[in-house]
């Protein structure tokens, strides 16, 4: 078949891309493996106090405990690696995920103060200091998505007003 | 669809659609691919002139633009860093297909596609024809300037090199078209 103009541009049509896009924007998939790092992170918080707070181990339990946290941290890793390359957060993304994240160390922390008020054990404490630090990261993180989204919503709202100038 | 298509009103227009599809909003991506879908197809397919080397190539296109478009600062450069991605893809592409073990361009100089000779009924159909006849740095930097209308500081940003040196490809480029055409007793 001779390559002409009208020839060349047939596949052009984006269904296809269409379906792409349909994979690749999955609001679920982003958030599940939001929830798979914050789930990860918590455990290892957990598990990490608990080997914080029994100083006479043996020596194959703490390597079992390291073992535990490098897991646990592998899957942080993972989840954050996919969240900026495999399915990137964008803006209102990042507003769901920072209160997905403020939400869930928030009731890890209560949790972990409470069962040290309940139990008078050291690692709920431990735990709980971990949450806290955690907690202050998601806060963090949810203000800069806020303020991420409120300037790229001013700037959309700057262009639709210089755009609908220019069409009147 | 807004009126006025002046290179300013195009820049505005394309920075609102990259805003929104930084938020997030899905149908500014679907706006995204209704509208850039075309000329990077057409780039891609003639640049690497087989129709399913350029599908391939469009995919891993738009994956590349839906994973990097949070990170596109600029949005009024849109049409530069798409046309900037595909241009990665297809030199990529190319040079796995023809295992140049190389330095950049150097195997490609000499790649022209190899497609049978159209019936030359019009003198788009010929002007195509020819332009596959090029080495691929040559038909690139006339598709990109030419056909997809980017400035000579665009293409330079697409391919990377400075503007003297588009301008050289350009001169260059020009050349061979209007020295084939000229074979064939045709006018450039």
């Amino acid at each position: 078949m001779n390559p002409t103009y009208d020839t060349i541009t047939s596949p052009e049509d984006p269904s296809s891309v269409r379906r792409l896009v349909n994979a690749e924007l999955s609001v679920a998939s982003r958030m599940g493996y939001v929830a798979l790092g914050l789930a990860a992170a918590i455990m290892t918080a957990i598990v990490a106090s608990l080997w914080m707070t029994e100083p006479s181990l043996p020596t194959r339990t703490q390597i079992g405990f390291g073992a535990m946290v490098g897991i646990g941290l592998s899957w942080v890793g993972f989840a954050t690696w996919v969240l900026t390359h495999r399915r990137p957060l964008l803006a209102d993304h990042r507003i769901v995920a920072g209160r997905m994240a403020v939400t869930f160390t928030s009731l890890f922390v209560i949790g972990a103060v409470v069962l040290g008020l309940a139990s008078g054990g050291s690692a709920p404490y431990a735990a709980a200091a971990l949450g806290v630090a955690m907690l202050a990261i998601a806060i963090v993180l949810l203000v800069r998505a806020h303020r991420v989204s409120t300037r790229l919503r001013e700037r959309r709202a700057a262009l639709e007003r210089e755009l609908g100038r220019s069409a009147g | 669809m807004i009126a006025p298509t002046t290179p300013v009103a195009d820049g505005r227009r394309d920075e609102l659609l990259v805003v929104r599809c930084q938020l997030g909003e899905r149908s500014a991506f679907d706006e995204l691919v209704e509208r850039w879908h075309p000329p990077l197809w057409k780039y891609v397919r003639r640049v690497t002139g087989d129709d399913d080397a350029a599908q391939d190539a469009v995919q891993d296109i738009w994956l590349r633009v839906l994973r990097g478009i949070h990170r596109l600062r600029d949005g009024s450069k849109l049409r530069a860093w798409l046309f900037g991605i595909a241009h990665h893809v297809v030199m990529d592409r190319l040079r796995s297909q023809y295992a140049s073990p190389t330095v950049d361009g150097i195997d490609l100089e000499n790649v022209a596609v190899d497609e049978s000779p159209p019936g030359f009924d019009d003198d788009a159909a010929t002007l195509h024809h020819e332009l596959t006849q090029l080495p691929v740095t040559e038909r690139e930097v006339l598709t990109l300037f030419y056909l997809r209308e980017l400035s000579l500081t665009e293409v330079a940003d697409v391919l990377g090199v400075p503007v003297g040196t588009v301008k050289s490809r350009l001169f260059r480029a020009r050349h061979l078209l209007r020295r084939e055409l000229e074979s064939k007793g045709r006018h450039a």
